[in-house]
């Protein structure tokens, strides 16, 4: 088991309400298979210091979680695949 | 005539410039706070980037060959995230 961060910046379309939706998802999935989630840090709304795809903001967030190295990969799958998801970044931290 | 200043520049001379900074080096600014090193952290990284968004170099920074290593790291995946800029035009 190690420990890694993953960070997702969620479009910025959407509310508050729905980014928390997302989130407790993707919290929900992540429990499912078996990683604990040890911090979730809701940052909000923030510039970006580029344009990514013509927007201009986005929604951050940052998970910690508890997992089994080969668990990563699923969730990389999952959130690639998610369009809700502008872009996301799973690291050890410390590294 | 006046004499034109044609001295030769003081790092060939040798003398001051040789032994200025003499003494206790300067802790780097990673490992003057503890190590420790946050990609989130953009505003700390700013730091470490020009106005342009490149990194700078170890002798502008003043790290340590293993911090300056980790910052340049963590610039680019802080960049990735689109915490710091790839570029800046100003």
């Amino acid at each position: 088991m190690r420990d890694y961060e993953i960070m997702t910046i969620h479009r910025p379309d959407l509310t508050e309400d729905e980014i928390e939706a997302k989130i407790t998802e993707l919290e929900s999935y992540l429990s499912d298979s078996g990683v604990s989630v040890t911090k979730r840090e809701l940052w909000g709304k923030r510039r970006f210091a580029y344009e990514i795809d013509h927007m201009s903001e986005g929604y951050y967030s940052v998970l910690s979680i508890h997992a089994e190295p080969g668990a990563v990969d699923s969730i990389d799958r999952r959130l690639s695949l998610a369009d809700e998801v502008v872009r996301h970044k799973i690291v050890r931290p410390g590294e | 005539m006046p004499r034109k200043n044609k001295r030769t520049p003081r790092a060939v001379r040798g003398g001051r410039r040789e032994n200025y900074r003499r003494g206790k080096p300067k802790p780097c600014a990673v490992c003057a706070q503890g190590g420790a090193l946050d990609w989130k952290d953009a505003s700390f990284l700013r730091k470490f980037v020009s106005d342009r968004g490149k990194i700078r170099s170890r002798r502008v920074s003043g790290l340590c060959p293993r911090d300056q290593r980790r910052v340049a790291t963590a610039v680019k995946n802080a960049r990735e995230m689109a915490l710091l800029p790839y570029v800046s035009i100003r």
